[in-house]
Parts: C-alpha cells; structure tokens; sequence
C-alpha cells in the first residue's frame, strides 16, 4: 500500500505537468486519470459542451509523450468506419494481377486478405500501436446504441476479430477517454466498465487561470474582467451557455479590437465582439446595449 | 484482506471502504458485485489514508452519472466522517435516498397533500378520491371509470401493442446495409465480389434504416385532471413496458419523472414509489413553470430531433400564461412533434379557452381529446401520422 503522502504527491505532480501543457485541472481529476493509468479502464467524461472534456485527452496525451487516435462519433457511425475496412480495390487490382501467377491458390488468398490490404480505422489503429496511445472516443452519445454495445466488447477484452484474419489483441492497452455530451441517455453497462468524470463550468479562479495560460496578452485587468463578465453571462437564461473555448475566442476577439478594459462606455464595442461569446438568435436579442452596459459596469 | 488480524487498522479500514458499495447501492446507486472488487484494487493503488485522495478516486470510481456525482460529496462525509461532523449531512442523506429509491415512507406521510396523490394511483383509493373530486364533472363524462379494472387492464393493453407496433415501423432516410432492398449498394457488392475474382455474383444492398422516435409524455396529475390521470399512467405504464425509449414525467406544481418507478416490475411498488413522486400534489396546476423546469433540467438531455413530445393535460394553468408560451416554443424548437391531449375537449360545451390552452394553441401540432379509449384508438393514426 503506497503511503497516502506519496499518492497526494502523484495527484499534484500530475496537476502540474497537466498545467504545463496548458490545461488546468480540478484535483479530482487528476486523481481519477491516475486511477485510470492503475487500473487501466476507460474514464467517462460528461459535462455542457466547451468545458474542455476534449481537451483532456490531448491534453493527457502530451503529458504522457503518447499518440493521439480520436474517433468522431456520429449517427450511423458502423464497425467499417469504426475498426476496418478492407481496401476492395486494392484487393481487385491485386486478383488480376495475380491471375498469371504460378503460386497455388491458397498462398494468393492469403496474400489478398493480409494486413497490407487492410484499412486500420481508429479502434484498430489504437489497440495495435506498440506504445500505449491515448484513444478519444468523442462524443460517444451520438452513435447510435448498436455501436455502443459493439464499443463494451472491445473495452473489456481489448481485442477485435476480423472473420477473415483472425483475432487481433491488443499489443498495449490505449488509455481510453470517452466524451459524452447527454443527448442520449448511455447504457448502464457501458457507464459500469468506465471510471466517471462530472465536468462543470470551470469557478472563476479555475477559468482566470485558463485565460491566463491560453491568453497571455490579455493583461490581468482584462483577464479578471472578461472572466467575470463570463461568469455572469452563464448565469443568465441562455439556450446555449458560453464555454471555456468561447471564453478564449471572445478574449481573443477583443484583443483584436484593441479593447484593453470593459467598462459600461465601452459597451458597444463590446456588442460587436459579443459574436464570439453568444451563439444563438435568441440569446443575441438578450444583450442589449443596457443589459451589456450592466454587466461590464459590475465586472 | 478479510484474512487479516482484526486489529489491523488498515484491513478493518478496508472493510469500511467495502462496505462503502453497499451504502451507496442503498441510496440508488448502481453499484455491481464487480464495483466491489474493484473498489479494493483500487484503494490498494491509491492507498485509503488520505481522505481527499480517497474521496476523489472513489467518486470517480462508483458514480456513473451527473445526479449521482452531485450527490457523492454528501454521502461520503455521512459515511466516512465521524457522525458529530455529519450530522447535518446525514439528515440530508436520508431524505435524498429516500426519494431514489423509493423505499423509504416516512417523511412524505405528513405532508397533506400525500394522500390526494395516493387518489390517483391506488385503486382502492381511487374510488373515494373520485367521489370527493367533482360529482358535476361524472355527470357530463362517460369515460374511463366506467370501465372494470380486468377490462380496463386488457383494452390498454391491447391498444398499446397497436401502438407501438405502427411504431415500430417508421423509417429514417439513413440507409444500412442489408440482405434485399431496393437499392445496390455498390460498395458492399465490390466487397462481396472480392471472393468471386471481381465477377459481382452476389449482389448487396441497402434499405431504409428503421428506427422508433423517443416517446416524452407530460402528465398533468393536477386535482382538476384527477379523473383521467389514474388512465393515463396506466397508458404510461403500458407505453414503458412496451417501448424501449420512453419517458415519462408528471407536474402539478412540480414536475417529477417517474419513468424509473412506472418501469419497477412489481406493480404495487411501481403505485407505491408513484405515491412518494406524486407528494405535493392538489395545488393548482403551473403548466408553465413546470415546462420550464424541464426545459432547464431535462430538456437538452432528453428531447432531440426524434422526440415526440405528448402533453397530456387539460390547459387550466394558475401561472403567467406567457410563461407557459416561452415554455412551449422552447421545447417545440427542441422536438419533432408536439401533441397535446386534452381529455375535456370532447364535453359539450367546452372550447379551449383557458388561457393557458390559448397560450399554447400556436405551438402544437395537434391538439386532440382524449378522454376515454375510443377517442385514442381513433386518435391512434393522427398521432402516429404526426409523429412521422
């Protein structure tokens, strides 16, 4: 049993090595990753859109020196898209040009369904790397069920069967972070194999340091106050609640206008760089000049 | 480590940490046998010393979503903490368990409003609640009471395996591959003629993908909707046995799922857990907060492009009729369908002119009555047409 110090030691290291990579994380999560990295299962990532689950993974991914495979879930998404594809043209071309050759059947069927004609998509690509690489499986709730089931199987066995080749394992285990934005409801049996991590809106020291890292021009004046302007945007009625990443853009976009400081005189070019903060129709309408000129007199 | 000395300190720590699991599967955590084995290799790994480091690996570790990660914090100071720090914690504890489990009676037994709720759900309750409820309204209605339970019980069910068989049948414009259709799918027939020396012998081909829209029912279990509401969770609950992806909640002045209790196999618990839910109920109904409620809480996670959204209640809303309308567009906007199932509608002499059905006549697809089982077996194909 390693002495409870020296775990709260590997936590802050972690922390800091995760910050030295431009991303701040919450103690607890660096403790659940070294959970993870233990007892190599996957971590469940859920939280709004923009609070920089994504980003974890590359993020981790740098830490550890290792290879980044993302897959994009989308609806539809299959086992084609998914594991592998074989390259059928390739595999055609290669049958004609064997027709002459003097080599018996069986050793040309071989050579056709080999791993030169295969076609590795990202769940293939991630369990034959010879270094353990980080796999995201982004946004896993837009897939449809079938290919969550499909997932369940690969995670606890981490080996694949490909009828015409046989079973591939794993040569390392790839550190698996799975992101999930809630649209549907995941199956309880996926959620069980998975270590679980809530994400929230960062708190206002987390995000001021986040400015901070990612925006260094952004003087400390600015930094405070964009932050908190943020803040308080999140707390209004809002169909489409800013992120950390529209935090950045619109500090970015300020910059850019030249504005150093926001105060209630400067409202409307605040407004005119309110594009990279606000998202939706209804929510533009919400700012007006006085609700703006509010806020940025509070900030 | 159970073989270890008893006074060892750390193997009677881990057994608290085991006994942890159980703890949490008692607050309506879903916690497995396999979360158990694992919780011990892992605080081998991180060692159980440190409290923070503990706390931290564990939440990762036993909650599986984002209710059970906000309620974590609180659960784990009533176990591990000494109980004159939790004390404050604990009382919070048991009232939260009892809500999600549904297993614990006490508590909402006091509140007047619990055995109003018991009216709508309890059959031998039932009775004296309808009696008590409005004797004008039995006059001008001839529907749902009249039927016996056995009766009852075998029309639903029946009409809901004709519901959901249509339902079954709807298609969507993605194609996946298949073993006939009606249209080639070229690259799955190259695919196949690899076999063949690139002759395409056997052909392949793709037909529409089928797939059933997600169900949300809303429920007005308000006084005024008492007569119809025992039906309609009957509905519900047959819709939930029937179908995979449905969801249902229930408002008065509060909205409520109950989802989780009307899928309980045990019917006298999934009516005792619906008590629990139904708790605070006879107020005047406020459509519009309620709505509201959801759009903030459910609605991003539950409504997509596929949901069709059923209101079923009969539009008299005490609150700001504006509000009901904000409410509405927002969860129109979200969905794909929107009907609302109004069971007075059919009353002679009854037009929908409550504010609150005012208010949202602009939003929905259909609005329909629904007062007894020959009014929805008629509705049956308007529904699923406009659900398509």
């Amino acid at each position: 049993m390693n002495p409870p110090a020296q775990r709260l030691q590997d936590v802050d290291d972690l922390q800091r090595q995760l910050e030295g990579v431009g991303y701040i994380a919450e103690p607890s999560l660096a403790a659940a990753l070294l959970l993870m990295l233990d007892l190599g299962c996957p971590l469940l990532l859920e939280g709004d859109a923009g609070v920089g689950k994504t980003e974890i993974a590359k993020a981790l991914a740098t830490v550890r020196d290792a290879r980044l495979i993302r897959l994009q879930c989308y609806e539809g998404l299959d086992v084609h898209a998914a594991m592998y594809e074989w390259n059928y043209q390739r595999q055609l071309l290669a049958i004609k040009l064997l027709e002459h050759d003097a080599r018996p059947t069986a050793e040309k069927e071989q050579d056709i369904f080999s791993e030169r004609y295969l076609l590795k998509r990202p769940l293939l690509e991630a369990i034959s790397c010879t270094e353990p690489p980080v796999l995201l499986i982004d946004e896993v709730d837009r897939a449809d069920e079938a290919f969550e089931a499909f997932l369940l199987e690969l995670l606890s066995d981490y080996q694949m069967s490909i009828p015409e080749l046989g079973t591939v394992r794993a040569v390392t285990r790839p550190l698996v972070v799975i992101t999930s934005n809630g649209t549907r409801e995941l199956s309880d049996a996926l959620r069980r194999r998975c270590l679980y991590q809530f994400i929230d809106y960062p708190s206002f020291a987390k995000e001021l340091a986040i400015v901070e890292i990612k925006a260094p021009q952004a003087a400390g004046q600015l930094a405070r106050q964009v932050v908190e302007f943020v803040q308080s945007a999140r707390r209004m009625e809002l169909q489409k609640k800013p992120g950390v990443a529209e935090t950045l853009d619109w500090t970015a976009a300020l910059l850019r206008m030249g504005i150093s400081v926001i105060d209630d005189d400067g409202a409307e070019r605040i407004l005119e760089t309110l594009s990279a903060l606000i998202k939706t129709r209804a929510d533009r309408a919400g700012f007006t000049r006085e609700v703006v000129a509010r806020i940025a007199a509070a900030c | 480590m159970a073989a270890s000395p008893e006074l060892d300190p750390g193997a009677v720590l881990l057994a608290r940490v085991a006994g942890f699991a159980g703890f949490l599967r008692a607050n309506g955590y879903s916690v497995g046998g396999a979360d158990s084995s694992r919780l011990l290799e892992a605080s081998l790994q991180t060692g159980i010393l440190d409290q923070q480091v503990l706390r931290w690996s564990l939440k990762a570790l036993l909650c599986g979503r984002g209710d059970e990660w906000r309620r974590f914090d609180a659960l784990f100071d009533a176990y591990f903490l000494p109980p004159n720090k939790s004390v404050f914690v604990a009382s919070n504890v048991v009232s939260t368990g009892a809500q999600a489990t549904g297993e614990v009676h006490e508590g909402s037994e006091n509140e007047p409003a619990a055995g109003a709720g018991h009216g709508v759900v309890d059959d031998d309750d039932a009775g004296a609640a309808r009696h008590g409820a409005s004797r004008e309204e039995s006059l001008a209605t001839t529907d749902f009471r009249d039927l016996s339970e056995a009766e009852h019980a075998r029309a639903i069910e029946a009409l809901m395996r004709r519901f959901a068989r249509r339902l079954k049948h709807l298609y969507l414009r993605r194609e996946e591959r298949a073993h006939r259709g009606r249209r080639l799918d070229l690259q799955g027939t190259i695919r196949n003629s690899v076999a063949c020396g690139g002759t395409p012998l056997r052909l392949a081909w793709k037909h529409r993908r089928r797939v059933r829209p997600r169900l949300l029912v809303l429920l007005d279990v308000s006084r005024s909707m008492s007569l119809y509401s025992f039906f309609y969770l009957r509905l519900a609950r047959a819709l939930c046995g029937e179908l995979a992806d449905v969801h249902c909640f229930i408002f008065h002045t509060r909205i409520t799922g109950v989802a989780e209790a009307l899928r309980d196999p045990d019917p006298w618990r999934s009516q005792e857990r619906l008590h629990l839910l139904a708790a605070g109920w006879g107020g005047g109904t406020r459509i519009g907060e309620c709505l509201l409620d959801f759009n903030r809480d459910h609605g991003a996670r539950l409504v997509h492009s596929r949901t069709g959204v059923i209101i079923v209640s009969d539009g008299y809303d005490t609150g700001e009729p504006e509000l009901l309308a904000q409410a509405l567009a927002t969860l129109r906007r979200r969905s794909r369908r929107m009907v609302w199932l109004n069971p007075l509608l059919n009353q002679p002499g009854f037009s929908p002119e409550s504010r609150g059905m005012q208010a949202a006549m602009p939003h929905l697809d259909l609005l329909a009555a629904g007062a007894d089982l020959a009014d929805i077996e008629r509705l049956l194909p308007q529904i699923i047409e406009t659900l398509r």
